[in-house]
């Protein structure tokens, strides 16, 4: 299973940085949800893994999934791409996220799973649930500000409907 | 086994206009009827249909269950090595035996169906029936029940370089034969070594499952409605390309060649890095590539007839298997490649080049969704009809992109299997 499954005891964490971690998840969803998505690849260090995996593949340890970045200038070819590139029916996204779970911390990086849930709205008002699942993360804390080294969007579903051209 | 029950003959149903196969009638993508029509007579017709790559059921008693059209199939492992596919439904109710995507039966080589424990050997016999003399002299079935007249249909089964095919029909010829010597060389050249899998997921289409292959088809709309391409400058104009068929036009290949200057110094150096200057991309190391086949082929998309597509984009190798959902939607299920003896560099590749696939693809995300448009378009106008006729109004291979040559040939071979 997860190596964050496997966690030991969790660790002692400041208040200021999980007040730092849960800015970052805010920050995170709402630059997504509310159509700033130039604010999405700043929330990661420069070098980075983003990457959405379906849960199978996940457990199985499989490496591609449907989306894989490791920096943040891949991140922002994403943006731009579907900003002026790719053909979609306009939609949005609304992220419900959990409260996140952090599971160790070791070699200044702390792991964390948050659990999401996204409800996407086309257009013309159709509403579904696009995708549930977990975020599993590696987070840095620089000068009281949280980071993302590594996420995994690991998608409780392999299916996806129609396209995902929007991260998760 | 036949789902047309309760629907018109096909005559009835579907005339096809006087100019042939430059014109498609609106209403085969709408209509339940012609629907379950295509059921009994393409996919349980005299065609192959993927199943699943050798290497996901290695070991005596490894199953996964698929779908070919609608019907439930069960891939299977034998003890001899060999691979049986049977239809996955229990002959007493019709449940499904296998509710599991995949596992094993390595231990008792047998399916028992979970309602009431009906068991099938791997050949689809059935062996045993739970209190088939009842219970204390009560109950139990008739003396005269003949177990060995009820079986699980059991499928013909082919490999070709690890890809399993079955077909329900025994007028099917053998799969080599069914692709044909070009279709065989490029699938022998895409799968030059064995197989390992690298992901796997599928992409739900809003439109009935013909839209997605004559998309697979179509290699007339990728440097259109695939920006993501002129964009980032990765078609060039000079770079050669065309399309391939077999002798009888049921199958297809198109490809494109990125560099065709034979004395490119490229060739040679191994991983051909993508230079900033040349492309858009803030970070052009995603199409960083190495030049994986003699033939200097970058892209290739192999379809195969119904519904199989075998693809390097390039070296994203992977394979699409088209399941349908009802009329109006149908889902493609993509299984990411790599193979065994690739370094951790190719390996890396392949990983990072994910991004031009699959439903987040740069280059075939539209594949999605444009289908649905067409479904969404039509629907008020069922009397009307395609128009395909770039590239003339023949089938045939071509040395052009500029074409629909393969969208007809699909249309000649569902001509041709639906009598219509």
């Amino acid at each position: 299973m997860s190596d964050a499954a496997s966690a030991a005891t969790p660790p002692t964490v400041p208040a200021a940085v999980s007040a730092a971690i849960a800015r970052l998840m805010m920050q995170y969803v709402h630059a997504i949800d509310n159509d700033e998505l130039e604010r999405w690849p700043p929330c990661f260090t420069e070098k980075c893994v983003y990457q959405i995996l379906p849960r199978p593949a996940f457990e199985q340890g499989h490496r591609v999934g449907v989306w894989y970045c490791d920096n943040r200038d891949m991140l922002e070819d994403r943006v731009r791409s579907l900003r002026e590139i790719n053909v979609y029916e306009p939609h949005v996204y609304r992220h419900v996220i959990g409260p996140t779970e952090i599971l160790e911390f070791s070699g200044g990086v702390y792991r964390a799973q948050t659990s999401y849930i996204v409800v996407r709205t086309m257009h013309d008002g159709e509403m579904t649930v696009f995708s549930a699942g977990r975020y599993v993360d590696e987070i840095v804390v620089e000068k009281d500000a949280a980071l993302l080294r590594k996420r995994i969007v690991v998608t409780d579903s392999a299916r996806f409907d129609t396209l995902v051209v929007i991260p998760i | 086994m036949t789902q047309v029950i309760s629907t018109r003959e096909l005559p009835e149903l579907l005339q096809w206009p006087a100019e042939g196969i430059a014109r498609v009638p609106m209403h085969v993508f709408t209509d339940p009827e012609i629907y379950a029509w295509e059921q009994d007579l393409i996919f349980r017709g005299p065609t192959w249909s993927f199943l699943c790559l050798d290497v996901e059921i290695p070991t005596a008693g490894d199953y996964i269950t698929t779908r070919i059209g609608d019907s439930p199939i069960i891939a299977v492992r034998r003890p001899d090595g060999g691979i049986n596919a049977l239809v996955n439904r229990c002959v007493h109710k019709g449940s499904i035996i296998c509710h599991q995507p995949k596992g094993q039966r390595t231990r008792v080589h047998n399916f028992v169906c979970p309602y009431h424990n009906w068991i099938y050997d791997f050949d689809g016999n059935l062996t045993s029936i739970a209190f088939e003399k009842g219970i204390q002299q009560k109950g139990g079935m008739p003396a005269d029940f003949d177990k060995t007249q009820h079986k699980l249909t059991r499928l013909h089964v082919e490999t070709i370089n690890g890809l399993v095919f079955a077909t329900f029909s025994d007028e099917t010829p053998p799969l080599r034969d069914y692709l044909g010597p070009v279709m065989v060389e490029h699938i022998e050249r895409t799968l030059h070594g064995k197989v390992k899998i690298l992901g796997r997921y599928s992409q739900f289409m809003h439109n009935n499952w013909k839209l997605y292959v004559e998309n697979s088809r179509d290699n007339y709309h990728p440097s259109l409605l695939h920006a993501f391409f002129s964009t980032f400058k990765l078609n060039r104009l000079s770079a050669e390309g065309g399309t391939r068929q077999d002798d009888k036009s049921w199958h297809h290949i198109t490809f494109t060649k990125r560099y065709t200057d034979k004395g490119d110094a490229a060739y040679d150096s191994g991983m051909l890095r993508a230079q900033k200057t040349d492309y858009g991309l803030k970070d052009p190391s995603l199409i960083d590539q190495w030049m994986e086949f003699p033939d200097q082929i970058t892209n290739s998309i192999q379809s195969i007839f119904p519904g199989f597509v075998l693809q390097q984009v390039l070296n994203s190798l992977g394979t699409r298997q088209v399941i349908t959902h009802g009329v109006d939607k149908c889902e493609l299920v993509w299984t990411m490649v790599g193979l065994e003896d690739d370094t951790e560099e190719q390996t890396q590749v392949r990983v990072k080049q994910s991004n031009l696939v699959g439903p987040a693809g740069y280059v075939s995300m539209e594949d999605g969704a444009i289908g649905g448009f067409v479904q969404k378009g039509i629907a008020g106008d069922l009397d009307k009809h395609a128009i395909l006729e770039m590239g003339g109004i023949g089938v045939g291979g071509m040395p052009t992109r500029a074409t629909e040559t393969s969208v007809r040939g699909f249309w000649k071979v569902y001509r041709e299997l639906m009598d219509v």
